[in-house]
């Protein structure tokens, strides 16, 4: 096993410098990246030709690449060029942990939610709560996020309105002006009012996912020999599907799992966009079309780490929790 | 023999499966008898129902497709088809159990051995677990698996099929049932594996006393353990006598059928071919009218093509369901 | 030889009822499948909606109602739906905005699954290092997050139907490759690959006569199912403004467009959106059912 992990972490080198390269010859063929600065009148031309050389924009994109990989491995990702004075890490910091509160919420309610029906479905294959469940987690994996974003916004923020005339839950942002300095609970219950909205329109597309994924699994363990010889050895049937069959359906389900958790720090773009909340999703985007290029770097290099870490960390999960596989 | 306590008495058992292209009657009135302490074989071409018999005793049935539609199932004089689901699965795994063909599928592939076989007994004896792996252990040994201590905490794959098949009889005969119903065990084994489990099978007969309930395709698994044989046709009894009756002097042209097309190592070598049954097994979809059997019968009339014929006593004990039986 | 002949055609023959019966049979399972009904359905109605709906309502999608009194109109006789901010007419908008959105959705969809079935192809057939190479590559794709790249790349190379198209393939065909790579591991191993090998049958024979085939029926229903995301994708890649571009309509760009209306005219949001809802969930329904049909244990 430690012979293996070893194996499967050198093997990760290449993986991540492929990674690197491939993300770094897509900014760099992005004709004018100094376009952001160049909009902001408050800097002077001068300063950006000589942000231009020092940053080696003068030099072609392999050269750059070098550069700034030297720069990586000392643990410097260069400065934001969409936020002059703050480095590219520091840019990051910032939008992480809002993206983790929503994605980790959203993550926990589309799993506590998907789950439990994928199960309910299987165990009563072809039934009317079959049928509904399907049909319901193909809409939700039908439904375009951005159009349900509005459609909910429209509710919640049009037609539906507090007495005071205000809109019932606030269109977007994360946290009400002012109460930056409130108490706990009170930013607390302000926060819970702004994640109402991004959270169904994430949770329900991901709940049809899982609702998916858990009833197949389900479906296949279950007509498997080994349930019937529980039945026959008279096992109750609560425990011939909690015991028997959800154990090993789970297998293939905890792997997923933990291939989906780097998606919690990539955000959601266009659900981030929608409802202005400032995460990691809308930063990227935000610093690659305004040609940042080292902001979106040190994203999309966090993102694709973890999902190659994640990678090794669901086959380690599958062989803890499958007696049947062992890594050697 | 007869002066033994009837345990099984099946009556008329119809059980049917439901499905997209048509009804399929599986078992279209099946009558079986087994004594207290009796081995009795049920032997038939893949198809004939006797799979389905064996599932019906146990009421596992998957539902849907299939249903039990008619008849009646006495074990100690009670009918089982009228218990509720939970009377038969306390009955299920303690008096009456069931071991299956795939060795290799039928045990859990995440629960240790001795996990599965305690489960059975603490499920239906009132023990505490240190008595349970006390007996389980006992189970193991009984069954001839070596260092059964070891054994206990090893998984289903560490192990190969003919000891996982020593393990299903441990688990079935750990609450010392009535009844043993083995369905095609031995059929997935290798030859010499084949002969080691039967012999064991019978060992264990003799030693506990259960009756047993063999299904199989393959006469000459019955012809040494069996007391009575039956042989099923599409879905029926054509055939009922004791095993010296059954090989000595067949009535019914299907079991001379089977009987002529076993090789017989005894007589001379001929370059003949082996003689077989024409035909094949009828669609369950398109029943012939008649007698099940008419269409593959050398011996078949206008009447046989007509009606039905009905299970007769031709000789004590004797029981043949044909117009035109074979003199003995 | 004319008895060779003979021999030739009756395998031919048998070869094609065989070939038919397999194509009845998953035609029959899926007729039975109520979702796949459901979703080739829907599919029709959007397919007429799209193709036939021109052909009735003959509205000029792009001409503009000068004034005032031309921008969000409410559906009356002379707009079924409407117009819009440029007082266009909605109706004719949503046919041609239709039309480029599925033809995106298919032409990538189509597209990305034949590389991914390449690269799978010649990974699973040479093996070794070329099997090795290709698929280090095919996992630091799968391991970059999609969107934010498609954003970025279509940021640099511009802005249009064929660019769109582009992008989704670029980031499109991993899953595909993976699939027909473990494929046709297993195939190739099967005894009548060995014997057209043992015949001196080309590579690329081998690979497009023999491996081939038998991956046909799972890209397929890949593809079924990539249109679907495929029109997701386009719908998301307009949406934030880097697709398909004014005048042009595609059901993505109307919803961007409709974005900043939501208080005025709400119902220039709810076209588009269903109009893509709709589509990619009969895509869905009947990916679903036609996997049902051909093999319901295939994870796809």
């Amino acid at each position: 096993m430690r012979d293996y992990v070893i194996r499967r972490i050198l093997g990760m080198i290449p993986l991540i410098l492929i990674v690197m390269i491939v993300s770094f010859a897509i900014f760099s063929m992005v004709p004018n990246p100094f376009a952001a600065l160049i909009e902001n009148p408050r800097i002077k031309r001068s300063d950006i030709d000589r942000l231009i050389k020092a940053w080696g924009f003068d030099l072609p994109w392999y050269m750059r690449f070098f550069r700034w990989f030297g720069g990586v491995i000392r643990g410097d990702w260069g400065p934001s060029l969409l936020y002059p004075g703050s480095s590219a890490r520091d840019v990051i910091a910032l939008a992480l942990p809002v993206t983790v509160r929503l994605m980790g919420i959203e993550f926990l309610v589309a799993l506590a939610i998907g789950l439990p029906i994928g199960i309910l479905s299987a165990i009563k294959q072809y039934s009317m709560t079959d049928y509904v469940v399907t049909v319901v987690s193909f809409m939700g994996m039908s439904m375009p996020t951005f159009w349900f974003g509005l459609l909910l916004m429209m509710l919640f923020s049009v037609v539906l309105k507090r007495p005071s005339g205000m809109p019932l839950l606030p269109p977007g942002g994360i946290l009400t002006p002012g109460l930056e300095e409130a108490s706990f609970w009170v930013k607390f219950l302000d926060r819970a009012q702004y994640l109402v909205m991004p959270v169904i329109v994430l949770a329900f597309s991901s709940i049809g996912s899982w609702a998916r994924y858990m009833r197949s699994s389900m479906l296949e363990v279950i007509r498997q020999d080994y349930i019937r010889t529980a039945r026959a050895k008279g096992v109750p049937e609560r425990s011939v599907i909690n015991k028997h069959a959800l154990r090993n359906a789970m297998i293939p389900i905890v792997t997923l799992i933990a291939l989906s958790v780097p998606a919690i720090v990539g955000g959601a773009s266009i659900t981030e966009t929608i409802f202005n909340i400032p995460g990691m999703g809308k930063l990227i985007i935000a610093a690659e079309t305004k040609a940042d290029y080292p902001t979106a770097m040190v994203g999309l290099m966090l993102i694709s780490i973890l999902v190659i870490v994640f990678n090794l960390l669901a086959d380690i999960v599958y062989a803890w929790i499958d007696p049947r596989i062992k890594y050697s | 023999m007869d002066n033994r306590e009837v345990l099984v008495d099946i009556k008329n058992l119809r059980t049917f499966f439901y499905t997209e292209d048509g009804v399929v009657p599986a078992v279209d009135g099946i009558d079986l008898t087994i004594h207290q302490g009796e081995v009795v074989g049920l032997v038939g071409e893949s198809g004939c129902g006797k799979s389905v018999t064996a599932l019906s005793i146990m009421r596992l049935i998957p539902d849907p497709p299939g249903k039990i539609v008619g008849g009646e199932i006495f074990f100690h004089g009670e009918d089982l088809l009228k218990k509720s689901n939970e009377e038969m699965r306390l009955i299920r795994g303690d008096k009456i159990s069931m071991i299956f063909q795939e060795p290799m599928t039928s045990l859990n592939p995440v629960y240790t051995i001795g996990d599965q076989i305690s489960e059975a007994i603490t499920l239906h004896q009132k023990i505490n677990a240190v008595e349970a792996k006390k007996r389980t252990i006992e189970m193991l040994h009984l069954v001839g698996i070596p260092e059964p201590e070891r054994r206990y905490s090893q998984y289903p794959h560490e192990m190969s099929g003919g000891m996982r098949q020593r393990v299903m009889i441990a688990m079935a005969l750990s609450c010392n049932p009535d009844l043993l119903i083995s369905d095609e065990a031995t059929t997935a084994l290798d030859v010499t594996i084949q002969a080691q489990i039967l012999d064991l099978m019978r060992g264990l007969q003799k030693k506990l006393g259960m009756a047993i309930l063999i299904i199989t395709h393959n006469l000459a698994v019955v012809a040494e353990m069996a007391d009575t044989i039956n042989i099923a046709y599409a879905g029926k009894i054509v055939e009922s006598a004791t095993a010296r009756e059954i090989f000595k002097s067949p009535r019914h042209p299907y079991t001379y059928g089977l009987l002529q097309s076993i090789p017989k190592f005894t007589e001379k070598r001929t370059s003949e071919p082996l003689p077989a049954i024409e035909g094949m097994v009828p669609s369950p979809y398109h029943m012939p009218k008649g007698c099940s059997f008419n269409p593959r019968c050398p011996f078949a009339t206008e009447k046989c093509r007509e009606e039905e014929p009905e299970l007769v006593e031709l000789a004590p004990g004797h029981m043949v369901r044909c117009f035109h039986p074979i003199e003995s | 030889m004319a008895e060779e002949m003979v021999e030739i055609t009756k395998k031919r023959q048998k070869k094609s009822s065989e070939d038919y019966t397999y194509v009845g049979m998953v035609f029959h399972r899926l007729t039975r499948h109520k979702l796949a009904m459901a979703g080739a359905a829907m599919l029709i109605v959007i397919l007429l909606f799209v193709f036939v709906g021109p052909l009735i309502w003959r509205a000029d999608p792009n001409a503009q109602i000068e004034g005032i009194e031309g921008m969000f109109n409410a559906p009356s006789k002379a707009h079924p739906l409407g117009t819009d901010d440029y007082g266009r007419d909605v109706l004719a908008r949503m046919f041609f905005g239709g039309r480029i959105s599925l033809f995106i959705g298919f032409v990538s969809a189509i597209s990305s699954t034949m590389i991914g079935a390449i690269v799978g192809l010649v990974a699973g057939y040479y093996g070794g290092w070329v099997d090795n190479l290709l698929m280090r590559f095919t996992d630091a794709m799968l391991s970059m997050p999609t969107f934010p790249l498609l954003i970025a790349l279509s940021s640099v190379i511009g802005k249009g139907v064929s660019q769109i198209i582009l992008v989704i393939i670029v980031f499109g065909w991993m899953q595909d490759a993976r699939l027909v790579r473990g494929m046709a591991l297993s195939l190739k191993e099967q005894e009548y690959v060995e014997a057209a090998r043992a015949i001196g049958a080309s590579a690329n024979r081998i690979m497009w006569r023999h491996l081939f085939p038998n991956t046909l029926a799972v890209l397929i229903v890949s593809t079924t199912i990539g249109i679907g995301s495929a029109i997701i994708y386009e719908a998301s890649i307009s949406f934030l403004g880097f697709g398909v571009q004014a005048p042009f309509a595609s059901w993505g760009n109307m919803l961007q467009n409709a974005q900043q209306f939501i208080w005025k005219a709400p119902r220039l949001i709810i076209y588009p959106g269903l109009a893509i809802f709709m589509t990619v969930l009969g895509f869905n329904f009947f990916g679903d059912g036609l996997r049902d049909a051909i093999d319901p244990k295939l994870k796809l």
